[in-house]
């Protein structure tokens, strides 16, 4: 027989002046091959047409459905109801704005990570159209790629605590965007330059490793391991300058 | 600083202070985790017997070295605490975010991080209380040597009245440290996604195992402040 699931909603339209924060209760019977995006499109259709939530991939790979899923911070679409208790209480993802119910603002964080981060290729070389693109061999590829498949879902953003405090911490995904700029070769910068961009406490040296980006990925991108070498190479790329003799 | 144009903070400076502190920070957690393990070792001792205990203590301040090293290793307290308390959330709406933060996200390292930050200001005062009590006693004469640390004078502070503070004491101190020692391995790279989970079990087999070797050595100064009649 197929369970009844109990979701518990967090609703309020910030753009509407007589809507107050509170929780609603939906009951759904749960259908073989549920996920939580499926259900919840259930709920819209059939019990409350304005409930608000983000879609549109439904394959983990558009980012856009990220919401906080009985206290863990996950893809909707990726979440299967088979997995979850009978009653599930969902939020929509902190430190971002708010647009509505589950609905966050993610773009706007996003757009202004790519400034602070600089996350463009910095390179005086004089681009030619008509030349062959330069190879590079395909470990270094793979690492770019290991990097760059973060699908800006804000997850670890809103997992990490030091973010939520201070906003103008550039919290994981800003970190490894300069990550994977470090290790493309096509990158002029070296180790001072992105001590600029990430050499504080706003940067590198502000995460407090409390690795709840690392649990929360619904990407699994090694953020532990990278927000571990960022540190260390920072920390070296400072300290040399406290070296006796040393020139610069 | 040389340039006026700087004082009005509309041009950005570079400066490296942050990567500076935040390895000195790593550094005198480094020192005070290897000082509070020698510390324990060295109490510890008295579980052996209490002549090895007062040795130790003779041995320490016939050097300077319990002086010298208290005042050292009270800065070096001080200091971690300033550097620390960098990311410390001593802002009303700081304290009350990262309280909503680790209730909403019901993750266990984000609320060590919480444990942390509280045991460390207990440490603050509790430990420098310690070093002052301890450092500041009369001296005694054991053995035909006066000592401001022995095993007599310890068995009477915990019999008399002071059990409850060093049992909290040491319940903080453990706790800071295994979580500290974990969070700095994680925080420089030194531990890895693959390794985590290996040193988390590490973390609470060591704070486990000092907090029960604390906790003997304290039932024994008990137990000799009793048989000594102090």
């Amino acid at each position: 027989m197929a369970r009844m699931l109990t979701f518990n909603i967090f609703r309020f339209n910030p753009q509407d002046e007589g809507s107050k924060p509170k929780m609603q209760t939906f009951k759904i019977e749960e259908t073989d091959s549920m996920t939580l995006f499926i259900a919840l499109h259930k709920i819209r259709e059939e019990q409350d047409p304005s409930l608000m939530f983000d879609f549109c991939c439904r394959a983990g790979i558009c980012g856009a459905c990220g919401m906080i899923i009985n206290g863990r911070p996950e893809l909707a679409c990726h979440t299967k109801t088979k997995d979850l208790p009978k009653v599930t209480t969902l939020m929509p993802l902190p430190v971002f704005k708010l647009v509505g119910d589950l609905s966050v603002d993610t773009g706007t964080w996003f757009r202004q990570m790519y400034q602070n981060s600089e996350s463009w290729i910095h390179t005086n070389k004089e681009f030619d159209p008509n030349a062959p693109e330069e190879r590079m061999s395909n470990e270094t590829a793979n690492a770019i790629y290991d990097l760059d498949r973060c699908i800006e879902c804000g997850c670890c953003v809103a997992s990490c605590g030091t973010a939520r405090m201070r906003p103008e911490f550039m919290a994981p995904a800003g970190l490894m965007r300069v990550a994977r700029f470090m290790v493309d070769p096509r990158d002029q910068r070296d180790s001072e330059d992105f001590y600029e961009i990430i050499g504080s406490d706003e940067g590198v040296f502000g995460c407090m490793g409390l690795l709840a980006c690392e649990d929360t990925c619904p990407k699994d991108l090694p953020l532990q391991d990278q927000l571990g070498y960022l540190r260390k190479k920072m920390g070296i790329t400072a300290i040399k300058h406290l070296i006796p003799g040393r020139k610069g | 600083m040389s340039s006026k144009h700087l004082r009005t903070g509309h041009v950005r400076s570079f400066s490296r202070m942050d990567g500076y502190l935040d390895f000195f920070q790593m550094l005198s957690g480094i020192g005070l985790i290897l000082f509070m393990w020698s510390h324990m070792f060295f109490v510890a001792t008295v579980l052996l017997s209490p002549r090895l205990f007062n040795f130790v203590a003779w041995l320490f301040e016939a050097t300077y070295m319990a002086n010298v090293a208290g005042v050292i290793i009270a800065m070096i307290l001080i200091s971690h605490f300033i550097l620390a308390a960098r990311k410390m959330p001593f802002k009303r709406n700081e304290f009350g975010e990262i309280t909503k933060h680790a209730l909403l996200i019901n993750h266990k390292d984000t609320w060590k991080w919480l444990i942390q930050v509280v045991s460390g200001m207990i440490i603050l005062v509790m430990g420098l209380a310690h070093v002052w009590v301890v450092l500041s006693a009369e001296p005694m004469n054991i053995g035909g040597k006066e000592l401001i640390i022995s095993a007599t004078s310890s068995a009477s502070r915990v019999a008399n009245g002071w059990l409850l503070y060093y049992m909290v004491l040491l319940l903080v101190v453990e706790v800071h440290i295994g979580i500290g020692f974990y969070r700095l391995g994680v925080k420089w790279g030194y531990i890895s996604r693959e390794t985590r989970p290996f040193w988390k079990r590490i973390e609470l087999a060591v704070t486990a195992s000092f907090i029960v070797l604390g906790v003997a050595v304290l039932y024994t100064l008990l137990k000799y402040s009793e048989v000594s009649g102090i």
